[in-house]
Parts: C-alpha cells; sequence; structure tokens
C-alpha cells in the first residue's frame, strides 16, 4: 500500500505493508537516525515527532502516519537551537540514541519553554542512554531552553 | 559554534556497523537451539524456499576450532552448550525472509544434561562441556591458560605471596564472608551487526568490533586461511562495553556468504543479544586477618567465575578478578584461587571493568566486616594498609605513580564522611591495564594537515577526537586539520586491541614516537610502535600484572526504607585518577558513564535464568539506568597530576560503585552480599537483622549501637 505523509516538510508517498512499522518504512527512505533498539517502545531510539508529539517509530505502524507530519533529526537540519545546545553541552558519547533525546527535547520545550529538572527527568523517561551521558543531556536541555528564551 | 551542522551524532547522520551494506548482499538469520545441552542429531531445510541459502554443521566440516585464549568454539556446533547456541544459518533476500526461513529449519537433538552453577560445576560428577579438554589458543594468548583436565575448569589462575598459613596463625581477627554477583547485559544501544563478503578467496567483513587484529586472527584459524587472506574493518559502534571483541557474529557469518557466494548481513534482534556475550557471574569468598591494630596480614580470596558455554576471554577475567581483589593494600600473606568455569549459560566475557567489579564488591565490603569487628573506622583501616609509592604488591611489582590515597580521600570528603559515616560506604580500586600488550600508528603528511592511522576503535568513548587533540598538540596544528579513518587491517599498523581503557595510554604514546619519527625523517611520514612488557605466571601469581595502573574510588550517601526494601541513593560520587586529562568534556562523559553503569549493576542490573533460559532479555524487563534513576547528587572527580603521563578512564569508577553502595548499606546493619541490592534482598538483611537482635536480647527494640556490632 502507499502511505501519504509529509515528512521533514515535504509531501511523500511511501510504499509499505499494511503491518510494518514506521521505523522499518523511514530507514528504508534513507532516514538511518531512526534506529530500531529495542523493538518494544522503551527505548527511544527511534523516536520521531508526528504531529510534534514524539512517537516511538518500532510501535507505530506506518499507515498510522497517513496523512501526519512526521519528523526526523535529518528534518531539524542542524541548526536547530536543541542541536546547538546538544553540541554545546557535549551531550552524546556513541551518538546512537542522540537523535530521539534531541526530538524529544525538541517536543518537551513546544510545551514547556521552561522545564525544571525534575520535568525534564520526566519527559525523557522514554529516552535510554547507555552510555551514560544523562549529566549532560539535562544541561543541553537547560541551554537550549535557555537560548530558546533569549532567541524569543 | 563551528561544529553545528557537521558532528552527525547530533544531526543523525552518523552510521555504524548497522548501516553497513554490499551490492547483492543477502541478509541472515541464526538458528539457535532452544535447549541449554544438546546434541545436535539432523538438521533438516527441505521446507525452506530455495532462493534461501542453509547453512548446517555439513557446511563447515573444513573449519577448525577456534577461541581468542582457548579454542573451544567452533563456526557451527554440534553440540549446543547454551540455550541460544547457534547450530544452523540461512540466508535471504530479505531480513524478514531469513526469519521465517531459520524457522523452517527443523533441528532434531539429543538433550544432554545440564549445568547452570560454577560452583556445583566444578563438583565430581558435574556434566562435562568440552570433555576434550581445553586447549589454549597459543599466542594469540597474552597469558598462560592452565586448564584442569577433565573437569570444567578452563583456566586456573593462583597468586601466592608470604606465607598464608603463618599470616592468619598471627592474625589477631580473621574475618570471613562469601559475596555473589550475577550475569549482566552490556546492552550496548547498537546491537551485533555485520555484513560479510568474498572475493576470490579473499574475506572482508565490516563488523562494529574493538578487537579486528584479534577478530582476524581467530577468522583465520578458523578458516585455515593465512591472516592476510582476510580484511576486517571496524565499522563505529553504537556503543559496546566490552560486548564487541574477538567473534561473535563474525565466524557463521563469514561461513555463511561463502556458501551463498554472495556478500551476506546480520542486524541481531535484542532477545540474541541476551544469549551473545554476557557479564561473568561470580562467587568470591574472602578471608581476611589483621592486627588489633587494623593492620592487614593475610587475605585469602576463592573465586568460582563463570564464563559460561565458552571460555572466550575467560582465562582473562579470572585473572585479573583475582588479582584485584588483593584491593590496593600492603598485605605481607596472600593467597588467590581463582577458577574460569565452563556452565550452559550463554558465554561470558570481556565487560566494562573486566572482573574487577565482581572481587571489588566482595573484598570491599569485606574491609567494612573487618573494620567493624576491629570498632575502626572503615576509612581509617584502608589508609593504615594503602599501597604507597615504592611498595611492593602481591604480584611482586613495584608500584609507581601511586594515588590510592587521593582517590580514597577525595571519596570520603564528598561525602563528609569522617564527619559522619552512618549511612555511607566506600570503596577504593586497584585495576591493571592489558599487559603485555603493543600499539603501533602512522603519520602521513596531507595538503591540508596530516591522516593518522591506527586500529583504536570508536565506540563512543572519544578515541579518535583524543587522537587529534593530542596529535594536534604534537604537530602544531588544529585537531580538525587531522584525519582518522575507522581501523582496517589492510591499511591500519597492529594493535593490540581497544579494551582495558589502554588506548589513549599506550596510542598516546605509540602517536608521540611517530611525531618523532616524522621530525627525524623527511617529514611525510612517521611510524611509532609501543610495547609495554610484562605479564603474569598463572601459577603464582608473580610477575607484572600491568604497566600502568587504574586507580579509583566511590563514595555512596544511602537511606532505606525498612518496611519495603526501598533504598534510596542521595548522594553517589565517582573518583577516577586520569594521570594527565587529554579531552577533559570526553573524560567527563566517560567517568559519569561509568559510574552510571555501576549503579545499574549495584541497584537492579542482572539477567534472570530459568533452567539456562534468559527470562528477562528484553529492555522492558532488563533495566538499564534511566535519566529518572540518577541519584539526587550524582558527582564525580578527575585527579591529575603535575607530569603524570596519561592514563585510562573508561572504566575505572564502574567497580568501586557496588562496594560502597553495598557498605553504606552495612552501615545501616543490612548485611546483603549478593548482587543486585534489590528490595527483596534489601527486606531479608533487615528481617535477619531483626533475628539476630532478637536472639541476642529478646527485648531488642532498644539495642545499642555496639551490641548491634557484636553480634553481627
Amino acid at each position: 500500500m502507499k502511505v501519504g505523509m509529509q515528512l521533514n516538510g515535504r509531501p511523500v508517498e511511501l510504499e509499505c505493508a499494511p503491518n510494518e512499522m514506521l521505523v522499518e518504512v523511514l530507514r528504508r527512505e534513507g532516514l538511518g537516525s531512526v534506529r530500531q533498539t529495542c523493538g518494544i517502545g522503551v527505548c527511544g531510539a527511534c523516536t520521531v515527532l508526528v504531529d510534534g508529539e514524539p512517537v516511538s517509530g518500532c510501535l507505530t505502524l506506518a499507515p498510522q502516519a497517513a496523512g501526519r507530519d512526521v519528523t526526523t533529526a535529518e528534518g531539524l537540519a542542524g541548526s536547530d537551537p536543541v542541536q546547538r545546545a546538544f553540541v554545546e553541552s557535549h551531550a552524546y558519547q556513541c551518538g546512537w540514541c542522540t537523535p530521539g533525546f534531541v526530538l524529544t527535547a525538541k517536543a518537551l520545550l513546544g510545551d514547556n519553554p521552561d522545564p525544571d529538572e525534575a520535568e525534564i527527568r520526566e519527559a525523557f523517561g522514554g529516552n535510554l542512554c547507555r552510555c551514560g551521558s544523562y549529566v549532560k543531556i539535562i544541561d543541553a536541555v537547560l541551554r537550549a531552553a535557555a537560548e530558546l528564551a533569549d532567541g524569543r | 559554534m563551528s561544529a553545528v551542522g557537521i558532528d552527525p551524532r547530533v544531526t543523525g547522520a552518523q552510521r555504524y556497523a548497522i548501516d553497513a551494506e554490499r551490492p547483492g548482499m543477502l541478509h541472515a538469520a541464526f538458528v539457535r537451539s532452544p535447549h541449554p545441552h544438546a546434541r545436535v542429531l539432523s538438521v533438516d531445510a527441505c521446507t525452506v524456499d530455495s532462493e534461501c541459502v542453509v547453512l548446517t554443521p555439513d557446511d563447515v566440516a573444513d573449519t577448525h576450532p577456534y577461541g581468542c585464549q582457548v579454542r573451544d568454539e567452533s563456526v557451527l556446533t554440534r553440540v549446543a552448550r547454551h540455550a541460544g547456541d547457534i547450530v544452523a544459518a540461512v540466508a535471504a533476500p530479505t531480513r524478514t525472509a531469513a526469519r521465517e526461513a531459520a524457522r523452517r529449519v527443523e533441528v532434531a537433538y539429543e538433550e544432554l544434561p545440564a549445568i547452570f552453577d560454577p560452583v556445583a560445576a566444578v563438583a565430581p560428577g558435574a556434566p562435562q562441556l568440552h570433555p576434550q579438554g581445553a586447549r589454549s589458543a597459543g599466542e594469540a594468548v597474552s597469558i598462560g591458560v592452565r586448564p584442569l583436565p577433565a573437569t570444567n575448569v578452563c583456566h586456573r589462575f593462583r597468586l601466592v605471596h608470604g606465607d598464608i598459613a603463618a599470616g592468619f596463625a598471627e592474625a589477631e581477627v580473621v574475618v570471613q564472608q562469601a559475596f555473589r554477583t550475577p550475569s549482566a547485559a552490556h546492552a550496548p544501544m547498537e546491537p551485533h551487526a555485520a555484513v560479510a563478503e568474498w572475493n576470490d578467496g579473499r574475506l572482508t567483513i565490516w563488523t562494529g568490533t574493538q578487537t579486528p587484529f584479534n577478530l582476524r586472527a581467530d577468522l583465520a584459524a578458523a578458516f585455515g586461511i593465512a591472516e592476510d587472506r582476510i580484511r576486517i574493518v571496524s565499522e563505529i559502534m553504537g556503543g559496546s562495553f566490552g560486548a564487541k571483541t574477538f567473534v561473535r557474529q563474525e565466524a557463521v557469518l563469514a561461513a555463511l556468504a561463502r556458501k551463498a557466494r554472495r556478500p551476506v548481513k546480520v542486524v541481531l534482534d535484542r532477545i540474541e543479544e541476551f544469549v551473545t556475550l554476557n557479564r561473568h557471574p561470580s562467587v568470591i569468598r574472602v578471608r581476611v586477618g589483621a592486627r588489633r591494630d587494623g593492620t592487614l596480614l593475610a587475605k585469602e580470596l576463592d573465586c568460582w567465575v563463570d564464563t559460561g558455554a565458552y571460555a572466550d576471554c575467560g582465562p582473562g577475567v579470572a585473572t585479573k578478578l583475582g588479582y584485584a581483589g588483593v584491593g590496593p593494600y600492603r598485605i605481607p600473606h596472600v593467597r588467590v584461587d581463582a577458577l574460569a568455569i565452563y556452565t550452559n549459560l550463554p558465554p561470558n566475557g570481556a565487560y566494562r571493568g573486566y572482573g574487577a567489579m565482581q572481587s571489588v564488591w566482595a573484598s570491599e565490603r569485606t574491609m567494612d566486616v573487618l573494620a567493624e569487628r576491629l570498632d575502626m573506622s572503615p576509612l581509617e583501616l584502608r589508609r593504615r594498609n594503602l599501597l604507597r609509592e615504592g611498595d611492593v604488591f602481591a604480584t611482586g611489582e613495584v608500584m609507581h605513580d601511586v594515588q590510592f590515597e587521593r582517590c580514597l580521600q577525595a571519596a570520603a570528603d564528598a561525602v563528609d564522611y569522617e564527619r559522619e559515616p552512618r549511612g555511607k560506604g566506600l570503596c577504593v580500586l586497584l585495576k591493571g591495564m592489558q599487559t603485555p600488550s603493543r600499539a603501533a600508528i602512522t603519520i602521513e603528511r596531507r595538503a591540508m594537515g596530516y591522516a593518522i592511522r591506527t586500529a583504536a576503535c570508536e565506540m563512543g568513548q572519544g578515541v579518535h577526537r583524543s587522537l587529534r587533540l593530542m596529535g594536534a598538540q604534537m604537530l602544531g596544528c588544529e585537531p580538525g586539520q587531522i584525519e582518522i579513518d575507522q581501523p582496517d587491517t589492510d591499511t591500519s599498523p597492529f594493535d593490540t586491541r581497544t579494551t582495558s581503557s589502554r588506548t589513549t595510554h599506550m596510542m598516546g604514546r605509540a602517536l608521540e614516537a611517530a611525531v618523532r619519527n616524522l621530525r627525524a625523517g623527511d617529514g611525510e611520514r612517521g611510524y611509532g610502535e609501543i610495547h609495554n612488557e610484562g605479564g603474569l605466571d598463572p601459577d603464582t601469581g608473580q610477575g607484572v600484572a600491568s604497566t600502568h595502573w587504574h586507580q579509583g574510588a566511590a563514595a555512596a550517601r544511602v537511606s532505606v526504607d525498612e518496611e519495603t526494601g526501598k533504598l534510596s541513593i542521595e548522594h553517589l560520587h565517582g573518583v577516577a585518577y586520569a594521570g594527565r586529562v587529554i579531552n577533559p568534556e570526553g573524560a567527563a562523559l566517560q567517568n559519569e558513564g561509568a559510574l552510571l553503569m555501576g549503579l545499574g549493576t549495584a541497584l537492579f542490573e542482572a539477567i534472570d535464568f530459568a533452567e539456562g533460559q534468559v527470562t528477562n532479555a528484553n529492555l522492558s524487563d532488563y533495566n538499564l539506568p534511566a535519566m529518572g534513576d540518577l541519584p539526587v547528587r550524582f558527582t564525580h572527580e578527575i585527579i591529575e597530576r603535575e607530569g603524570a603521563e596519561v592514563h585510562g578512564l573508561g572504566e575505572t569508577v564502574l567497580p568501586p560503585v557496588p562496594a560502597a553502595i553495598g557498605n553504606a548499606l552495612y552501615s545501616l546493619g543490612v548485611d546483603v552480599p549478593e548482587l543486585p541490592l534489590s528490595a527483596e534482598r534489601i527486606l531479608a538483611a533487615v528481617d535477619a537483622r531483626k533475628e539476630r537482635l532478637a536472639a541476642y536480647e529478646p527485648s531488642a527494640a532498644s539495642t545499642t549501637s555496639t551490641a548491634r556490632r557484636e553480634i553481627r
């Protein structure tokens, strides 16, 4: 079947099976930042934004994205304040989980432009970093919030 | 900031082993034994689609046993020695088709008696996993392997220092206790993945590996071809922590590609990760004797180290576990006996800390038991016995650049231990680095700067950034002017492996030598090679364990809800001695990451088995530390010394964390001898303490701390 969606800002029609997960379809499109990891929606490494909300690509059927606005890390073009904050805070080691954290941070700051540390911990309950870079990730989110506030 | 837009980790452009592709490649799926110990009677693939390629043991009859320390593994086994052992493999045009085909392969088994406990596995009459006996892999091993014939022991490491009987005879106080640690998952976010391809009898493998040259040597042995007929390209890894070492998925994948005459790719499922390589479970019995004034006189360690179905680097782990358990102390009489033991669990191998966590957990918990018996501060007991510059360690080597006291004091100060030790715990660590080993590197002049060739593998620890920073300083250029390609055994000079927190230290020194060579020559090309010589006699533990010591400490402040067993970590502090820091941000990340992995080890990480079957093989039932698990205070420090050489620090603060937390619990009268420190175990320890108190004095409600101390 074909599924139409807005993918990283451009309209696309993606070929997929009705029971295929979004992570597989997006990877086939060459979006390598979406990474199948736990397969059960607990680690957040396949996070994508669907209409601005972070969802696990391994738990979302590709047809569920029909007509939606889907954003992956590739769609942020490297110039997003959140990405900049992650670089400046050195908030990653191997980088595998980083796109998922960046997208979750985008969604968090969209809902709550001035989160405190407890709110950040809560928001990232579904993102795991086995390298253990959480201290710097919290720093990056606070930095991004400050930069976004300055820019307003 | 200029790095924005070009760091591929933040844009999602970073590629890993999982992204490797070759034209015309097929996808592999493995057929795994459901039984923990069973003979393969037949493999029937007649219902598998003809477009699929099925590899059975008959297809690899020409291959040879291999193994990094003991040659006990086959490309496809005819005897499954753990649930999940690979007995056949399938290649198909898609991953889905391969999985479907693998399900259609019917394997008939004859089940064999199995054993899952390392202590039981050395008892007379235990089922034997490798009755043909363990054969050393020879020159690829850096330690002498000492199997015990006709047993499940693939290696016995002994250390003898002084006269242990005389030491205990002289001791005024002796304590003894046994401790256990469970299996654990490395759980790198990226699973094991590789692509194998043959061209004119030459094999190329693109894989996530920390050990490209060891992998090449093992595959050469397995396929009976010269090492230069094999090329290993080590792709960037999405984490490893020891999981991607030696031969994992690569041998069977290469055999499958050989039969298919096409490139074949494999990516393991998460469930397969739990039967691929785990951490050694252990049972460790510690006996320590001291004078009344706290002077340590004698220490005995008996260690049962469960290496699972295959030795892998279990002999090396048992060795390092054995001498790390002596601890950074002056002890005149020491005896260590560490056995690497086969059981029918999945193979266990290198895991961040390499055995040190297990024995340090046991040893450093025992120090607090001894301190209590002596009515002495655990900090003071340690300080009184710590190794100092120029002291002789139990291995007979003279200690140099000794910083244990600084590390321990820094940890104690972080939690204000001297003012109030209750609810707090300390641990100090001595850990060796791979010795002997060798590292080589080349530098070539380029139009825009330099190119460095090295087999140092990148898995998130930032080794290439550290080499760029060091190179820039030595060569007088910007780090961005130095190119570093991924390791490739065809073009990278030899390096023992990227393990043991050795790379920044060893490769950094090789780089210095290469820069000197470049300057002495034509300025176009430089080569540097560094050897660290040494090693231990496996029968006496004497020699040079390490040319360079990893030194660290941890401190914890905790509280316990004695009704529910809930343990709260109020403050965790890790201290690593770094000598000289090259990459401050990277060092901080490594230290925090190791500290957090130590926290997971202490609090909840354990692979659960039922009759050899993993019962929590997913990231929901097997918990990894999440952001919400960060303790209220989570701090660390990196100690430097003017003029010191560079020390590795990728592992240092992991091993001391469980004992620091366990000792903090012990200071509250909660004695848990087994990891992880679950609510159930804490409740059991609370109940046991209440029973002891009741036995001591029926109306124990108002027991004094002195009474508690005496009866524990």
